[in-house]
């Protein structure tokens, strides 16, 4: 026995070690609020909460700002952050989630927050919500709303679709700029006039070579900027109300895609393989390479960057005057598993963010998103918030005839499938009729793999 | 059974000093000491290799989302991926890929090597050239392999242009994705194959080579004859290696293909989709967790029955000195 003795010391130390490691990641959070003194002057017992974002450099310098006033103003309340880009930022919360370390209130995506709610991750919101938020005075809280009525999260910040033009392209051609009374037919019209081939020819000449263009009318991808809309105003679209169903099959939405596929033939409209030749699906615009986009208001920070001269205006109506422009609000959500104390420490941020003023102002000043309490959006901090775009207010007038992208829990899987059988009608690989009975069929199989177990 | 044991491990036993059976040995002072500065090692294996391989074996047999606790589902996943013409057309694209890639680099970096084993003039250059692509990121290849490629201002489409054929869609033409993917993927991974076959070759004798010539060998019969059997085990070693690393072939399509968006990557049309991405858009961006680890179970298993039968084959055809 004696002779083991080294074994065995070793072996605790390793445990204890081990113990030491694991308590570091896991209990970290709590040891770290226990350890700042509490205030007493307040009298308020001391809370501490993990709040998560995603953001850029400039967004992580003005996110910590806001936080700095937050915690003078709510003493009682410590806040830790966890920010990283966009996509690392999912892959950590997501993992984190599934070990129960999540942030107690975190920033996400406007399509993921059914995700998190249907899957039980996120917090219903609605008593909160009715009890300290004034519904007249917010653009879209209802986006987070579910068909039973139920709010998942709070809009930090919107985006909304509208069209870009860049005005150098168009005085070029000598095109008028577009008006708000325009029809996707009267796009496409003024597109083929700014759609210019190698050789120098307009899609609306003879001779024209729709496979070397050099400049194309519409820039369209994917979703948000691409089909959405006008599947929308044509009367279609992807998914029922309930979003637990696919209606891709429908006359409405051959029309809507007859639409687009001809675009894309004639060289007006980028197809999924001339936007692979450029660095990214949104450099087309900003490249100058397209005299019009769909775009949301996250857009306008490239196209200042890049000099562009431009506006932009409503998006164009559908044959019969509907008009559809796409909406995501991003959304601060909170953890489900968080202690009820640190849910409501959680629910003072929200609050925060939301109601004062000033914090409104600020994150408006960064240009990111527009706001989400109207008095600001309608005030000169947003509408004046820079040279251009100058005519912003169309932003919020869009929001007037918005609509969330059919998000569900399983959003980005049934956008994958549409995406690709729509990508085969725009390149010619399938008809249209096949392509949307494919997609019909797929997107129905994603819906019922979910929400018929 | 227990009479060879005994009997292999006895006359070691009997030459030590204090002259102990070598049963026991294993938990005297000297082997307890082995254990415990090996413990380290051993913990880290339990705590992150077996560990997880436990729970990926457990998860592949749930249903599980990550958000929520795993639930028993049986053969389920099994079921489900027996029915799923996904897995079958990402299982079909990685052996496509395997097929073309592991016999073309092999050869060419078998080529490349004896060309670079001779006395020539500024023959580090030479090697160290092949080797860069090693050493370089993917997405470093990926702006390479664009400045050549793409269909708009790449290299490859303008010289057609100029001699009058026709330009290709190249990586967005779902006929040309895997064969194009491993041309990069050759050209990229054969400095390093090349640099396993110098040192093989440098290890042939050179008085064979001699021997032969004195018999009248002339270059081709002295490859044919003394090369290749001489380095028959590199290449078991090579053939090996590759296949392993064309089944988990993911970082090189996901940015090739994709670039950075994981759900464009496998694109044009799933022409390019393999069974490491499927296995990574599943679990990860579709949260069907337990199906990706049942995909990477078989993944393992596809990968050891391969390896079995080179195991086997190599009885035919390599020769140890």
């Amino acid at each position: 026995m004696k002779k083991r003795k080294g074994l065995y010391s070793w072996l605790a130390a390793l445990l204890l070690v081990t113990v030491f490691a694991s308590g570091c990641s896991g209990g970290g959070q709590q040891d770290g609020g226990a350890a700042s003194p509490p205030k007493e002057e307040d009298g308020g017992k001391q809370v501490e909460i993990l709040l998560g974002y995603y953001s850029s450099d400039s967004s992580d310098t003005k996110m910590k700002e806001l936080i700095d006033r937050f915690e003078e103003q709510h003493p009682n309340i410590k806040v830790k952050t966890q920010s990283a880009p966009y996509g690392q930022f999912y892959q950590k919360l997501d993992t984190q989630i599934a070990a129960g370390q999540a942030p107690d209130v975190w920033l996400s995506d406007g399509v993921y927050v059914m995700k998190y709610a249907q899957r039980g991750a996120a917090k219903d919101l609605t008593d909160w919500i009715v009890r300290d938020l004034k519904a007249e005075e917010y653009y879209g809280l209802d986006f987070n709303k579910d068909a039973e009525g139920r709010y998942w999260g709070v809009p930090q910040g919107i985006q909304v679709g509208v069209l870009f033009y860049n005005k150098d392209l168009f005085d070029k051609a000598g095109v008028d700029y577009p008006s708000e009374d325009w029809t996707w037919e009267d796009l496409k019209a003024t597109a083929a006039k700014l759609t210019v081939d190698a050789a120098g020819k307009t899609a609306e000449d003879a001779g024209f070579d729709p496979a070397s263009v050099n400049q194309f009318g519409l820039t369209f991808f994917s979703i948000t900027e691409g089909w959405f809309s006008v599947m929308k105003s044509y009367g279609g679209g992807v998914l029922d109300e309930k979003a637990e169903n696919s209606i891709v099959n429908t006359p409405e939405n051959k029309q809507a895609f007859e639409w687009m596929v001809d675009g894309m033939q004639r060289g007006i409209i980028t197809d999924p393989v001339d936007l692979k030749s450029f660095q990214s699906n949104t450099a087309v615009f900003p490249s100058g390479s397209a005299a019009m986009r769909i775009g949301i208001y996250a857009r306008v920070q490239a196209a200042n960057e890049a000099g562009l001269n431009y506006d932009v205006t409503l998006l164009p109506k559908g044959p019969d005057g509907k008009r559809v422009s796409p909406v995501i609000a991003n959304s601060w959500v909170i953890n489900q598993k968080s202690s009820d104390e640190k849910a409501e420490a959680a629910w003072e941020w929200i609050k925060y963010w939301a109601t004062e003023d000033e914090v409104q102002k600020q994150w408006t000043e960064l240009g990111e998103a527009v706001p989400v309490k109207k008095s600001v959006a309608q005030s000169d901090v947003f509408l004046k918030a820079g040279e251009q775009p100058a005519n912003r207010k169309a932003f919020l007038d869009s929001l007037e005839f918005a609509q969330t992208l059919d998000n569900n829990a399983v959003w980005e899987e049934w956008v994958g499938k549409f995406n690709e059988n729509a990508e085969r009608a725009f390149l010619g690989d399938a008809t249209i009729d096949q392509a949307l009975s494919d997609a019909d069929a797929a997107v129905q199989a994603v819906l019922d793999d979910f929400y018929k177990k | 059974m227990d009479n060879t044991l005994i009997d292999k491990t006895k006359p070691k036993a009997e030459l030590l000093p204090h002259g102990k059976p070598a049963r026991k040995r294993t938990w005297d002072h000297e082997g307890r000491w082995g254990l415990l500065m090996a413990s380290p090692y051993i913990l880290h294996f339990i705590v992150f290799v077996a560990g997880p391989l436990a729970a990926s074996l457990y998860f592949s047999f749930s249903d599980y989302d990550m958000l929520n606790p795993p639930e028993w589902t049986g053969l389920d996943n099994f079921r489900r991926m027996a029915d799923d013409p996904m897995f079958w057309r990402s299982l079909w694209n990685t052996l496509y890929f395997t097929v073309l890639f592991v016999p073309l680099q092999t050869f060419l970096a078998l080529v490349l090597a004896v060309a670079l084993n001779q006395r020539l003039k500024g023959l580090k250059w030479f090697r160290m050239a092949h080797f860069i692509p090693v050493i370089s990121s993917w997405t470093v290849i990926l702006y390479v392999a664009d400045a050549v490629f793409n269909p708009r201002f790449g290299l490859a489409n303008m010289l057609l242009q100029k001699l009058g054929l026709a330009g290709q869609g190249w990586l967005q033409d779902p006929k040309l994705t895997i064969p194009l993917l491993v041309m990069i993927a050759v050209w990229k991974g054969i400095g390093y194959i090349m640099v396993i076959y110098l040192a093989g070759l440098q290890s042939v004798p050179g008085d064979l080579y001699e021997a032969s010539e004195i018999d009248g060998a002339g270059a081709l019969r002295k490859f044919r004859y003394i090369t290749i059997p001489l380095i028959s085990p590199t290449t078991f070693l090579v053939l090996i290696m590759s296949t392993i690393s064309t089944f988990q072939a993911f970082e090189q399509i996901y940015v090739l293909t994709g670039r950075g968006d994981i759900s464009a990557a496998g694109g044009p049309n799933h022409s390019s989709l393999v069974l490491m991405l499927y296995l990574y858009r599943e679990g990860f961006t579709f949260m069907r967790m337990g199906y990706a680890s049942a995909i990477a179970w078989v993944l393992f298993m596809i990968l050891f029955l391969l390896t079995l039968i080179q195991l086997r084959g190599q009885k035919k055809w390599v020769h140890y000195e």
